[in-house]
This record gives structure tokens, C-alpha cells and sequence, in this order.
């Protein structure tokens, strides 16, 4: 009675605990540690073992990749999907307002972007100001809340913008025309507001040492008011926020590069960064990557000498290049964009996969948790029914964290329910529409 | 070893003869209208295809092009482009495609085109040989801008080669570009209807004001058409006072059915609309850039008409729509047997064409169809069926020859002809590579 | 010819030659916090509730009200409301009409003659020194619509910006403005307005948020800097006086706008971030926050406003399920929230007419909100909400004699509404105006705002 009692306790536990999954006789592309035909075991949330001979535990679950491959989930280094805004235009240090007060789990572009393959994307504030605002990384955990999507242990980031886009609203034919023209009007002016940013988030980290030092030593002191704006900047004066900086043409790359080295702090990533191939030498010596579009070019004029080699030219020159989107429809097929740098520039398979798995995942430094198939890193997986870098290639399912967050076969499984679900509201709204105007559904009344 | 036998392969044309007339041998031939034919040849001369199959020989004089372990495609067709007529979306002075004016049928697209355009060596390295260049209506770039114009200019149909746009012509009036009257869903990206989520300071038009606005314009476009029809009988009676028109003579080859009219609609009710109009005015119809196909099948395939698509890989119209229902357009338009053509309707990214194509196969659309959107049917659809399109006897030289299938991005294309003629394909993007790649 | 009696008494009233004390009889009462008493009396002295039972003493000086088939509730409370405030648009005319609620619901138009804000430090946006208890007026033409409908009190808020003000629990009826005040300072009115892409700072959410946290943290540094100055002022800088932090910090709520389940998942975040005691309002989707609000402990104003279909759309542009499950399902959040224990009370948000009104609290009704939860959401629990529960919000002894008499059920569409009770004056309903064109919830239609 007792040993039954036990064994039921037991099977519960067991259950409870999520069963493995082992993904059986696919392709695995590891990204990090080469292609073969093999297995990948999802234990509690992780890759727990990746081969090409893999046996399953007790009580797996086992999914038949038969004639698929299986990749490392997508990571989308540029991103401004899931959030209910993108810009503060207002201002040209926007330092103190940030994506992560405006986290949007209920935008369905997460639910595309999975469809897509992509689990992680590192989503940023606009490219409105020289210095924007607070930008976090998110896994696609489609149904999740918003404190649940943010992908835990990833630095927090700013975004900087260089360039055509933070100038606009100092141009007098500009777009808007009744309104206060806003400095700067220049990419002289561009340096000029991150220089003089900084120079006061110096003074000001100064100000708090200052302070500490004195309560420190047991003196009385008034604390400096605490400055939202400028907080986020010593963050990245002391290395603990990334600094992820729109850019376009080289000559406002190399200055963001010697501002940074100017106030010791680093340039995490140029993003676009439409002619980094033309310093792709200053940008690997900084130690910067690099995040950029495929192909994108001459929709304005700083993308005119952009080209679809960028990516190839400065991978091959030592810096570390991913792909990124900044639209919600490219985010969904990142895959076919890295096949592109096979063609123009000639990398291999494993560096075009690359772009687009462990090196952004290095960029945002969680590459210790995600971005290639190896034992250890979260279960972020994407499965395709033809080679990722096949145009003819759809994604099947998507795993984050060991769940599975995207099945096509169940998402068009599901659509005639959807719709009649759909059909079921309409009809009552119809029917009490016809209940409140009994006399012919018309809105009018006779007065008007 | 093979590579070296290509490469001197490659450069032999240089050294022989006419540029014009040459002959491909030992490669997989795709004519697109037949089955593939492996180890095969194309003989071209003059800049015409005179002969397709095995082992066929080079006549004296005639260069050979040994593409042993190469596959020849005919050139890629675009149906939809801004190619030489806007070079850089931002900036305005370079941007030809959207007029003033509510009715410009006279306008011509074709000798706004900058043949010097960087886009034109661009897109032809990856293959497209033809072009339809299509003009929009104001709001500047194109379909970025957005159409106030109902009639918009003449579109043309261009090879992607030439020292001028006369050189490049292939037709200069392939179609008559028209946004036709629909009424707009009043929130454009805040669809969904539900006030509280307009921003501040928003307000909706009412469907029946949409409805008002859609009436007066489609009256106003009949008018027009009444207009054009009457100018058209004064002009064949000679009647006394006639006075030429250049507005009213460009509708005559539309009311007279030799040039097709493309709407540009988007929703299932802008195809309805068209239908109608075109049936009523006695119109040929191409419906441009639909983004959906809703009932609307059946009538489309009755009558022939026939679509040119925009990106296949584009966001749903809506919310609740499947994530893939852009994707699977090309798929439902071929499996209810419409005929149509694929269209980046971009200049810049109208080399990746055959991807777009390649993406429809991945969701339902069968690779010969995905083949055909972006040749034969494209050539049809504007009326050159006989000239392009296709490897066939008797067609021009339009053709390419690859190392892999061209819907597929790591294909590279090696060579390219129009007209028989060798295409240089060395371009902006090309040039930039070797020389920052040689940087120090 | 009792008619022409109470007439007289009405006018007499107005002209303060008020009865000492009045007693309405026989009339079923539902005093909201305790069991409907079948058949009672409830007596009123000095604009108070000196007795109410079923055995109460009707004293010889008063007059009666014959309460016969009439119940006897206490007045209803406008939980977020302009009345008495002078230029203040209603919502729904503001707004342009038919709107659920939200984040945009009470919103004014933004304060465009100011110059765009520079920067943090600028503010134009915050006026949280304002006090509607300093406004209010009793000649605001719209008090009489809200009476007739049975308010007696309502708690009004300065709207523009996003610290719009401090509220205040006014009555409805007085000679003037001071003499309507119930509670002077119950809560600041916040709002996430921000001037938009190209406008001044805040431009966007974003920035809002981030308004907001700054003047947090500014008037929490302000109170220290005071605090360490008044302990010793000589030799040291004094901080200047800055009435926009002395504002928020003399509010003792805050009140902050929701409309998703989102919403409600960041602010309740948020006010716990900023230690403040909050109140959400709004909250279109509380029927899907049940979880984060049950152990939040934080109150929360629902939106009689349901959300409704757009007047005169395309029939062919079908709404997304989203916006069809709210407006299907936004009417039970009530319900859901009695349910989960979650604390509520609900407010009009401009609706005007009776019959809209009771309208709109049907539904709630028909969705699966008890009657009785329904009174207590527009008397006690609003009262509690706002801390003037020792003196407001249901029939009890002590309490401000705020009453509404009807004859049916509250919130029927048969109810009529025979005696309003403020202070204890009484006052007869006005005949409520005919609706305006195509719109259900009373506001001014689409059409007039074009």
C-alpha cells in the first residue's frame, strides 16, 4: 500500500520534472563544432548531450529529424519588435528612457520572428538620437509576460546613433516644418553631443566617488541628485552596459571608435555599419563587432557605397560580423540572408551560420548560454525541413529553453479553430447589434 | 583543373568573333518551357537562338563556351521595378517615379531611365536580363511614397544593357500604370479597429466618407475614360474642331486593348474593382502587386487575367492572418490557376527576384512554377512571349549560365547575355570588394 | 399637489430655508456595507445620517419622505471624474468620442502653447500642485445630469500632463466651491501623455516612464535635502522650493493608467519600483490580470466606458481577435475582479445620461457582477479606496447623508431615480437629455468631432 503510495509520488515527480526531448537522426549543424547526421538530448531546459549517437533516456520524448536540421536558434542583434515604443525623439541624449520600461509580450511580430527561427533578439531604442536609449535582450517566449521574456544574466545595453538619422531634426527643410530645430545639424555636431555626454557623465562619476569617499571616511556629505540621464553613461564608462551604435560611413565609425578610446570605454557594436569594410582593420583592432545588413543599400545616401561583400570582407579581417534585421519581416528569414555572404565573399557554411548564431550571441556576450549546439547552453534550437541556407527551407519547430514555442504543423492544425472561434464573437456582436436597433439596424435617429 | 578549363573557357569569347553568336556546350540547358536537357547546347547567333539540344556544333567563326558542369537559364525577367528611375529612396532629386497629378497617361517611364543608374550593373550581375520599369504616382519613392495619382504613366519594358534607353528598349509602353480607386482600410498600421489604440490626436474617417472619396474618384476615372473614348471617335471621324491630345492619344492603344492596364490594388475588394472596371471599359487587365487573393480566383482564371506579384517574403496584412500568408500568395494564385509573374517593385533589391521565388517554393508554389514567374509567364503577361522568355528557336539571346540552380542565393552566375551579347558584369559592389579587400 | 409640495420645498431649499431634519420612510434600504433592511427609515439631521433602521424615532421637526415601494442606496461616487472643475472637456469630447478606456482615456489636449521641453529638468508637464478641491464649483452644468443619475460625489481630478493634479472627494451640490469639498488631497492624477515624435521631451512611452521615475527620485532627494537643511540651516544652502515635487509628495495616492493585462503588469512593477501607493485605472483587460492584481494588493478604477465597436467602418476590414475579445469580455472584468478578492470601484468617464450609465453597470451585472457588488463598486468600495470610508459610502449612522432614492433596482433599465441626497439637501432629478446621434454611451458621435 505504502510502496504503491510511494511509486505513484514518484511517477508524479518524474512527470512533473519536463521529460527530456532527444531530436532523433537529424542533420546537426553545431555551428561551432561541425555538420553530421545525429542526435541532440534536451534535458531540463539544455543541450545535455549532441552527437551522432545519442540514446534516449527513459521517458523521452522523441522527435523524428528525419531529413532536418537542426540549428542553433536565430539571435537578432538588431531588433525593435516587442516594445510600445522605439524612439524618444526628443532629445539628443535620451539616456534615461529605456526599452525595458516598454517591454511588449503581446506583440505578434514574436510570435512571426519564431516562425522564422529566430529565439533571441536584442531589441533597441531607435536611431532618432546621437545617444538613444536603454536597449535589453529578450528570448521569444511567446505567451510569456514581459519579465519572463528578458534573457537573464545578458548585460544591459544603450544604443548610439551616428550619422544621416540623429541630424534630421536639426535640418531646417526637414521633415517637420513648424518644428524647434534641435542640435545637431552635423556629424560634427554628433561627436560633439557624445563627447560632451560624457564629459558630464565623467564629472559626475566624479561627483558620486567624491561622495562615497567622504561617507567612507565617516564624513557628513550631501549626495549629487541622482541624474537618470546620466547614470546609464557611467555604466558604460565602468563596463557594465554595451554600447551598440548605428553607423554608416566610415569616417563616423572611426570617430565613435577614437571618442570611446578617448573616455575609456568600448564600443561593443557598430550596427549597419553599412561601410565597416572600409575599416574593418580600426574596427578589429578596437575590438568592436560588427552588426550588419546582408545586402540593404542606396535607400539613402550614406548607404550608397554599401555593398553585400561588407560582411565578408570584414570577417575575413579578423572582426566579429553577425547579420541583423532592424525589420520585423527580414527577422524572419535571417537564414536566407546569411546564405548571401556565400555568394558575395565566399564564406563557408559554418562562418555564414555564424553571422547569425554565436558570433551576435558573442556580440551580446551570452555565448557561454546560447548560439551554437554544445553540451550545456540552453536548448535554443531551430529546426528546418531543408538545409537554413536553402531558400526552399522552412522552419518546423522552434525550442527555447527545451519548450517548444513554434510547431508549424500545429500552428496550421489550429487555424480552423482560431477562425471559428473568430466567426463565434462576430456573430454574437452581430446578433446584439440586432438586439439594440430591433427597428431595422439603422443608427439613425429622427431628429438628425 | 576543371576550373582552369573554365576560366579559359570563359575568356575565349573576348578573342573570337562576333560578339552575338556564340555556342555553350556540355551544360545542364533549362529551357523553362521544356524538360531540362543534360549535357546540352545552345547555339545563338546574331543575337537570336537558332538552335537547342545535343551536341550541336559551332558553325566557322561561331566562339564555343565549354560550361561543362554549368547550368544555362534564360535571363530573369522583373515585373515590376524602379531600376534607373530613382537611385537613392531618400533623396528626392533622385527619384523619377511618382508625377503630380491625378491623370498622366502620357507620361513615359522609359526615357526617364538613367542607363548610368549603379543599380542597372547590380541587378544584372545575378542574373535579371528585363525589366519593367513602372511608374508609381507622387509621394516620391516609388511604392515607399505612396500613390495620389490614379492614371500614372506608361511603363517599359527595358533589357538590362545599352549605351541609352533607346538601346535598352525592348517596349516602350509595355503597360498602362494605374493605382486604382479602393477604399483604404482608415488606420493603415493601427488596423484592427479599436479606437481606444489610436494615438492622440487621431482621428478616423468614417467608412462613408472612405466611401464618398472612393465614388468621386471612380466617377472621375470613368469620365475619363468617356472622355479618352469620345477624343478617340473625334479623332477616327475627323471630326471639325478635333485638336490632338497627348493625354487622350496615350489612352488609345489601352481602349483599343493593345496595352494592358496594370492595377495596383492590394485587397481582395481593389481586385474586384478592377475586374469590374476593366470589363465595363473593355480593358486589358494585369492585376500589380495584390496582397491577397480571397475569392477573387475563379473570375480571374474565367477571364484571363492575369498578376504580377510583389515580395513574397512580406508581414501579413493582418493580425490574425497565418504567418506564412504572404509567403504562400504565389502558391494560392498558381493553385487557382491565375496566371502570374513575380515583381520586387524595388531598384535595389531587385536582384534578389529569384529568392523571392525560391521562398514560394518553400511554401507551395512547385519549382517549375517559381521558374516560370520570373521568365516565361512575365514574358507573356507583357506581351513578349515570342521574343523572351524562354530557350526556344527563335528567341532572343537572353540567357544566363550559372553553377546551380538561381533561385538559390549561393548560386553564383558566371555569365550573362542579352541579345546575345556578352553583359559585363562588373559592378559598384564588385569593385568596392577588390579594392577594400587589397587595402593594407 | 404633493408635487407642487416638494416644489415648493426644493425652491425653499434653495434658498436656504432648509427642513432640520428629514426621514424617509418605509422605503426597502441597501446601506452597501451591512444587509438590506426590508422596510426601514433613515433620518437625516444637518446634512447627516443620524439614524437608520427599522425602529427609528421619526422626530416631530421632520419631514417625510414617503419611502414607500422606493429603496433607499447610498449616493453613488464617481470614482475619476472633471465634475466641478471649470475647462474641463469632458473625455469622450476630448478624445473624440467612443473610446474604451486606457491610457488615453481622461485626457485633455496636451499643453501645445508651451514651449517643447528641453530636457528633464523642464517639466511643462508636471502641474502636480494643482488641486480640484482649489476649482471646484457648484455651477458646473453638468452636476445636475450626475445627480439625476444618482451620483452625490464625485472625485475630481485636473487632467493635463502627466502629474496632472491633486483629486479631491467633492459632493455635489453647495453654495460654493469649498463648501463641495470632502477631501482636499486624495490622490495625484497621473497620465503616460507624452507630445508624440517630434514634439517636446517626453516624445514617446519611453519617455514618460522615465519622466516619471526622475520626479521620483528628485522629490525623494528634495525631501532629504529639506529634512538635513531644516535640522540645521545655518551655514548651509537652502534647497529651493520646487511646488511640483511638493505636490507629489503631499499626495498620498497616485493614480496610474492601464488599458492591457501589459499595462497592468508594468505599472503594478513600476509603483513598487517608485514605492508609491498607487491605484490603476482603466484596465480593459483586468479581466485577464486577475493573477498579477490578486496579490498586488493594489485597487484598481474599471472603465464603465466598455470598449465598443468603431461607429461606421468597413464591413469588409474585420477587427483582430484581440479587439474582439476585449470588447466581448471587458464588461466581466468586474465579476472576475469580486471573484479574486481584488479591490475595485468603477467610474462614469463622462457618461452622462442615466440610462447610458445604468447601461453600462448592467452589463457588468449581466456578465457575472453580483447587484450588490455593483452598489458597493460605485459607494462603499470607492470610498474605502480613497480613505473617506469613515464617512462616506454607505448608510450608516454618522455618515454624510448622501443618499439616492429609486424606485426599482439600481442600474435596471426601468430604474427611475426619485430623490438625490447631498449633504443632506434633496434634490429631484432633471428629464435626461434625448442621446445623442449614434452613440450608445452618451459622448458627442464620431461625426461632430470630425
Amino acid at each position: 500500500m505504502m510502496k504503491a503510495f510511494l511509486t505513484t509520488l514518484l511517477a508524479c515527480a518524474v512527470s512533473y520534472a519536463a521529460a527530456p526531448i532527444l531530436i532523433q537522426n537529424a542533420t546537426i549543424l553545431t555551428v561551432t563544432k561541425g555538420t553530421y547526421k545525429g542526435s541532440v538530448l534536451i534535458r531540463d531546459g539544455k543541450i545535455a548531450e549532441v552527437g551522432e549517437k545519442v540514446t534516449a533516456p527513459a521517458g523521452a520524448t522523441i522527435v523524428d529529424g528525419t531529413g532536418k536540421y537542426v540549428m542553433p536558434g536565430i539571435i537578432d542583434c538588431h531588433s525593435h519588435i516587442a516594445s510600445d515604443a522605439i524612439n524618444e525623439g526628443s532629445v539628443s541624449v535620451s539616456s534615461m528612457v529605456g526599452i525595458p520600461d516598454t517591454i511588449n509580450p503581446d506583440d505578434i511580430d514574436i510570435y512571426r520572428a519564431l516562425a522564422g527561427g529566430v529565439t533571441t533578439a536584442n531589441i533597441l531604442h531607435g536611431s532618432a538620437n546621437s545617444i538613444g536609449g536603454k536597449t535589453i535582450v529578450l528570448k521569444m517566449r511567446w505567451g510569456k509576460d514581459a519579465h519572463d521574456m528578458i534573457f537573464q544574466g545578458a548585460l544591459p545595453g544603450i544604443k548610439f546613433a551616428l550619422g544621416e538619422n540623429p541630424k534630421r531634426a536639426g535640418n531646417p527643410t526637414g521633415q517637420r516644418i513648424n518644428a524647434t530645430l534641435r542640435y545637431p545639424a552635423t556629424r560634427m555636431g554628433v561627436e560633439d553631443v557624445i563627447r560632451e555626454a560624457f564629459q558630464d557623465a565623467k564629472i559626475y562619476q566624479q561627483e558620486w566617488k567624491d561622495y562615497n569617499a567622504k561617507v567612507a571616511r565617516g564624513e557628513s556629505a550631501v549626495p549629487p541628485r541622482r541624474d537618470e540621464r546620466l547614470e546609464p553613461l557611467v555604466e558604460v564608462l565602468e563596463g557594465k552596459r554595451l554600447v551598440h551604435a548605428h553607423c554608416y560611413r566610415q569616417d563616423e565609425i572611426l570617430m565613435l571608435l577614437k571618442v570611446g578610446d578617448e573616455f575609456g570605454f568600448k564600443i561593443r557594436t557598430l550596427q549597419h555599419v553599412l561601410e565597416g569594410y572600409k575599416v574593418a582593420k580600426e574596427i578589429a583592432d578596437h575590438g568592436t563587432g560588427a552588426s550588419t545588413f546582408s545586402d540593404w543599400w542606396a535607400y539613402k545616401l550614406e548607404a550608397f557605397d554599401a555593398i553585400p561583400y561588407n560582411a565578408a570582407i570584414m570577417t575575413r579581417k579578423g572582426v566579429i560580423v553577425s547579420l541583423n534585421s532592424d525589420d520585423a519581416q527580414l527577422m524572419r528569414h535571417l537564414n536566407d540572408e546569411a546564405a548571401k555572404t556565400m555568394k558575395y565573399g565566399g564564406l563557408t557554411e559554418d562562418e555564414a551560420l555564424a553571422l547569425i548564431t554565436i558570433n551576435p550571441a558573442k556580440q551580446l556576450m551570452i555565448d557561454n548560454k546560447v548560439g551554437s549546439i554544445e553540451v550545456g547552453k540552453d536548448a535554443d534550437l531551430a529546426i528546418y525541413d531543408e538545409h537554413p541556407l536553402s531558400n526552399y527551407a522552412k522552419v518546423d519547430k522552434v525550442f527555447i529553453d527545451g519548450e517548444l514555442y513554434f510547431d508549424r504543423d500545429k500552428d496550421i492544425a489550429g487555424r480552423p479553430a482560431k477562425e471559428a472561434d473568430k466567426e463565434k464573437l462576430l456573430e454574437k456582436e452581430k446578433q446584439m447589434e440586432q438586439q439594440r436597433r430591433p427597428n431595422g439596424g439603422t443608427n439613425r435617429r429622427p431628429a438628425e | 583543373m576543371k576550373t582552369c578549363i573554365l576560366a579559359i573557357a570563359m575568356s575565349l569569347p573576348l578573342l573570337a568573333g562576333a560578339d552575338d553568336s556564340f555556342l555553350i556546350r556540355g551544360a545542364t540547358v533549362h529551357p523553362v518551357t521544356g524538360p531540362e536537357i543534360k549535357d546540352g547546347s545552345v547555339l545563338v547567333r546574331d543575337g537570336k537562338i537558332i538552335g537547342i539540344g545535343h551536341n550541336l556544333s559551332a558553325p566557322k567563326g561561331v566562339r564555343v563556351i565549354e560550361a561543362k558542369g554549368l547550368h544555362v537559364y534564360p535571363g530573369i525577367i522583373d515585373s515590376g521595378t524602379e531600376l534607373g528611375v530613382s537611385e537613392i529612396g531618400a533623396i528626392r532629386e533622385s527619384v523619377d517615379t511618382g508625377e503630380l497629378g491625378t491623370f498622366n497617361p502620357q507620361l513615359r517611364s522609359e526615357i526617364a531611365i538613367n542607363p548610368s543608374s549603379e543599380h542597372i550593373p547590380v541587378t544584372r550581375a545575378n542574373g535579371i536580363t528585363t525589366v519593367v520599369v513602372m511608374p508609381m504616382g507622387a509621394g516620391g519613392g516609388g511604392r515607399r511614397g505612396g500613390g495620389g495619382g490614379i492614371i500614372n504613366g506608361q511603363a517599359a519594358l527595358v533589357h538590362l544593357d545599352g549605351w541609352t534607353w533607346e538601346e535598352m528598349e525592348v517596349q516602350k509602353s509595355a503597360a498602362m500604370a494605374m493605382r486604382f480607386p479602393t477604399i483604404q482600410s482608415p488606420f493603415g498600421r493601427f488596423g484592427g479597429g479599436d479606437p481606444s489604440e489610436l494615438p492622440p490626436g487621431f482621428t478616423r474617417t468614417t467608412f462613408t466618407d472612405q466611401k464618398k472619396t472612393y465614388e468621386s474618384q471612380l466617377r472621375e476615372l470613368r469620365e475619363f475614360f468617356e472622355e479618352a473614348r469620345r477624343y478617340q471617335k473625334a479623332k477616327e471621324t475627323k471630326a471639325p474642331g478635333f485638336k490632338p491630345d497627348l493625354k487622350y492619344e496615350a489612352m488609345l492603344p489601352v481602349l483599343e486593348g493593345k496595352v494592358p492596364v496594370v492595377a495596383m490594388g492590394g485587397h481582395e475588394r481593389a481586385i474586384r474593382d478592377a475586374v469590374k472596371f476593366a470589363d465595363d471599359e473593355k480593358v486589358k487587365l494585369i492585376i500589380g502587386e495584390p496582397r491577397e487573393l480571397g475569392k477573387m480566383g475563379p473570375e480571374l482564371k474565367a477571364k484571363n487575367i492575369p498578376a504580377v506579384l510583389g515580395p513574397t517574403l512580406a508581414l501579413p496584412e493582418h493580425e490574425d492572418d497565418g504567418y506564412d500568408s504572404a509567403y504562400s500568395l504565389p502558391a494560392e494564385f498558381y493553385k487557382a490557376g491565375v496566371k502570374f509573374a513575380l515583381g520586387s517593385f524595388s531598384n535595389e533589391f531587385s536582384r534578389n527576384l529569384p529568392y523571392q521565388a525560391g521562398t514560394a517554393v518553400a511554401f507551395g508554389l512547385p519549382k517549375e512554377e517559381a521558374l516560370k514567374a520570373i521568365t516565361i509567364n512575365a514574358a507573356q503577361i507583357w506581351g513578349v512571349g515570342d521574343k523572351l522568355g524562354s530557350l526556344e528557336e527563335g528567341k532572343w539571346a537572353d540567357l544566363m549560365v550559372t553553377d546551380g540552380d538561381p533561385l538559390e542565393t549561393k548560386t553564383q552566375v558566371k555569365q550573362v547575355f542579352i541579345k546575345g551579347k556578352t553583359v559585363d558584369l562588373e559592378n559598384k559592389h564588385h569593385r568596392l570588394y577588390e579594392k577594400y579587400l587589397a587595402r593594407p | 399637489m404633493k408635487r407642487l409640495i416638494l416644489a415648493l420645498v426644493a425652491v425653499a431649499a434653495l434658498h436656504a430655508e432648509l427642513p432640520s431634519a428629514i426621514a424617509i420612510r418605509n422605503a426597502r434600504i441597501v446601506p452597501a456595507n451591512s444587509p438590506t433592511i426590508a422596510r426601514g427609515t433613515v433620518l437625516l439631521r444637518n446634512g447627516l445620517i443620524e439614524a437608520v433602521g427599522t425602529d427609528v424615532q421619526i422626530p416631530a421637526d421632520a419631514w417625510v419622505v414617503e419611502g414607500d415601494g422606493l429603496t433607499v442606496y447610498p449616493g453613488l461616487i464617481d470614482s475619476i471624474s472633471t465634475l466641478g472643475l471649470p475647462n474641463a472637456v469632458t473625455t469622450a469630447a476630448a478624445t473624440g468620442g467612443g473610446r474604451g478606456g486606457g491610457a488615453n482615456v481622461i485626457q485633455a489636449a496636451p499643453a501645445s502653447t508651451a514651449p517643447p521641453a528641453r530636457g528633464p529638468e523642464d517639466r511643462p508637464s508636471t502641474t502636480s500642485w494643482e488641486k480640484a478641491a482649489d476649482e471646484v464649483k457648484p455651477t458646473d452644468t453638468r452636476i445636475e445630469a450626475a445627480r439625476s443619475a444618482g451620483f452625490t460625489t464625485a472625485v475630481s481630478f485636473p487632467h493635463r500632463g502627466i502629474f496632472a493634479g491633486q483629486g479631491a472627494v467633492v459632493d455635489l451640490a453647495g453654495e460654493k466651491g469649498g463648501d463641495m469639498v470632502v477631501a482636499p488631497s486624495v490622490g495625484q492624477y497621473v497620465t503616460l501623455t507624452n507630445s508624440g515624435f517630434g514634439g517636446g521631451y517626453p516624445g514617446s512611452l519611453m519617455g514618460s516612464i522615465a519622466y516619471i521615475r526622475q520626479i521620483y527620485i528628485d522629490a525623494d532627494y528634495y525631501q532629504k535635502a529639506k529634512a538635513k537643511y531644516a535640522a540645521n540651516p545655518r551655514g548651509n544652502p537652502r534647497p529651493a522650493y520646487d511646488r511640483a515635487l511638493e505636490g507629489v509628495i503631499d499626495s498620498p495616492r497616485v493614480l496610474i493608467p492601464v488599458s492591457r493585462r501589459i499595462d497592468v503588469d508594468r505599472m503594478l512593477r513600476f509603483a513598487t519600483e517608485l514605492k508609491v501607493k498607487a491605484i490603476l485605472y482603466g484596465a480593459v483587460e483586468g479581466y485577464r490580470s486577475a493573477d498579477l492584481l490578486k496579490s498586488a494588493g493594489v485597487p484598481v478604477l474599471v472603465n464603465l466606458r466598455w470598449p465598443e465597436k468603431a461607429r461606421d467602418t468597413d464591413p469588409e476590414e474585420i477587427d483582430n481577435m484581440r479587439v474582439l475579445e476585449n470588447r466581448d469580455k471587458a464588461p466581466s472584468t468586474p465579476a472576475v475582479f469580486a471573484k479574486n478578492g481584488i479591490k475595485f470601484a468603477l467610474y462614469a468617464d463622462g457618461i452622462e445620461r442615466r440610462t447610458d450609465l445604468y447601461r453600462a453597470v448592467k452589463r457588468a451585472i449581466d456578465a457575472g457582477l453580483s447587484q450588490d457588488d455593483a452598489v458597493r463598486a460605485m459607494t462603499i468600495w470607492p470610498a474605502e479606496i480613497y480613505g473617506v470610508a469613515d464617512r462616506l459610502g454607505s448608510i450608516e449612522k454618522g455618515k454624510i447623508a448622501n443618499l439616492v432614492v429609486t424606485k426599482g433596482d439600481l442600474f435596471q433599465d426601468k430604474t427611475e431615480v426619485k430623490y438625490i441626497f447631498v449633504d443632506g439637501i434633496k434634490f429631484e432629478p432633471v428629464p435626461e437629455e434625448p442621446p445623442a446621434f449614434g452613440n450608445r454611451n452618451g459622448a458627442p458621435s464620431n461625426g461632430e468631432q470630425q
